[in-house]
């Protein structure tokens, strides 16, 4: 019986595809990180979801 | 049949309502309890875990490590014991408590030969359980507990296998172990001082504890992460990773629980992890995700999972290396209670000697 694939594990592979926005993203919250606040880093987080959302629909 | 309004005109007015019976005040019994951790929460998050045998095996190569380096310290105890007591090398422990067993990792760390590594190579020494008569192991999680029951080292060694609803109280007579040992268990419980207190009680004179927890800074890559992704996703913090014991303040734990010679280190053992869903995965077929009281019902949301993992690479990734670091902080204790032929330090103040004749140096000019 082949292994079911967990969630997490396609969030995982998904995730990965998307390395250079969770770079960008990463960089953002961590240039300030003494005074990070919500939405601080709203427009690259949006890209890395963008891009994790088609990755993830392409697996499908 | 007395009425209960005779019993209430004498309480104050600030007197809970009448819907219990028991309104009368009743004083607790020892220290308050201070309630860190979800008990039943952390009960089904091991059986759970253990339910999945493979997986849980998989990921037991912390436990295993760590149950290995708890061996090599109780034979090195042992060793230095025989120096300064000059007792029989081949000192034998009928009978030792395994506190907190999970899936009897200790027990197969005792069974494995050739632990000793002081021992001139070539030369095999015998596994520590043959000084062992009986071993009793003790553990919340009954799935967990019997998991590896069928396994070839549970023949090698005398194993009685006791479920205990919480590893508060311990339901063993005072004076009745040669040795108790723990492996990465007692971080989970609630009241660290009073368990303490009762394993020097079930201890015979002059026998040892031998622990290991997970410490302080434990994981402090995930906290910290998770945190700046809390922070910046949704504006808040929410604890995720458990709180765990300073490594200062173990030694007055265990001197307040009337331990003697005691001795406590550190050691980090860093593993690592393709990325944070590899280690959040592991964490939890361990059994070992947060238990802590007051924590957020349900999984972490997606958003934050996303924004987690990009934060923990870039700040501790190092660059080129192909996953990520997670660092497990384990702090080791060893007491001894105490026993009448006991080496004991001398006075203060009682030395005939000055160092400073033997060794030299001390010579400071004054400001």
């Amino acid at each position: 019986m082949p292994a079911r694939t967990r969630p997490v594990e396609k969030f995982a592979k998904a995730t990965a595809q998307c390395s250079v926005e969770a770079a960008a993203y990463g960089k953002c919250v961590v240039s300030d990180y003494s005074s990070v606040h919500k939405d601080m880093c709203a427009k690259e987080f949006m890209r890395l979801k963008d891009c994790f959302l088609a990755a993830s629909k392409k697996a499908n | 049949m007395f009425s209960l309004h005779t019993f209430r005109a004498n309480l104050p007015r600030r007197s809970f309502a009448a819907t219990s019976m028991r309104t009368y005040a009743n004083q607790t019994s020892g220290n308050p309890m201070l309630e860190v951790f979800n008990r039943k929460t952390k009960h089904m998050q091991k059986d759970r875990a253990a339910q999945n045998v493979e997986e849980s095996r998989n990921v037991d190569y912390l436990k295993d490590e760590v149950a290995m380096r708890l061996c090599e310290r109780l034979l090195k105890t042992f060793a230095n014991s025989v120096l300064a007591c000059d007792q029989d090398i081949k000192r034998k422990f009928p009978n030792v408590l395994d506190l907190g067993a999970n899936s009897c990792n200790i027990a197969r760390a005792l069974t494995t030969p050739n632990l000793d590594m002081a021992a001139p190579e070539g030369v095999a020494t015998p596994p520590l359980a043959e000084r062992i008569s009986k071993l009793t192991c003790v553990e919340t999680s009954r799935a967990l507990l019997h998991r590896d029951e069928e396994m070839p080292f549970n023949k090698e060694i005398d194993i009685t296998r006791d479920v205990i609803p919480d590893l508060e109280s311990l339901p063993y007579e005072p004076n009745s172990f040669d040795a108790v040992l723990s492996s990465l268990s007692i971080h989970w419980v609630n009241d660290l001082p009073a368990l303490l207190d009762q394993v020097n009680t079930i201890l015979k004179p002059d026998s040892p504890f031998i622990a290991a927890m997970f410490g302080g800074d434990t994981l402090y890559e995930l906290r910290g992460s998770l945190q700046l992704a809390d922070m910046e996703r949704r504006g808040g913090v929410s604890p995720h990773v458990s709180p765990l014991a300073d490594v200062k303040d173990v030694g007055s734990l265990l001197n307040r629980a009337g331990f003697k010679m005691l001795t406590v280190d550190v050691e980090d053992i860093v593993v690592e992890f393709p990325d944070t869903f590899a280690l959040m995965q592991d964490l939890q077929a361990m059994g070992e995700s947060n238990a802590i009281l007051h924590r957020e019902a349900g999984p972490l949301s997606r958003e934050v999972l996303l924004a987690n993992e990009a934060i923990y690479r870039s700040l501790h990734m190092e660059e080129g290396a192909p996953g990520i670091p997670a660092t497990f902080r384990m702090i080791y204790m060893i007491g001894w209670k105490e026993g009448k032929d006991q080496p004991q330090p001398l006075q203060r103040g009682s030395g005939d000697v000055n160092l400073k004749d033997i060794l030299g140096g001390g010579d400071f000019e004054k400001p």
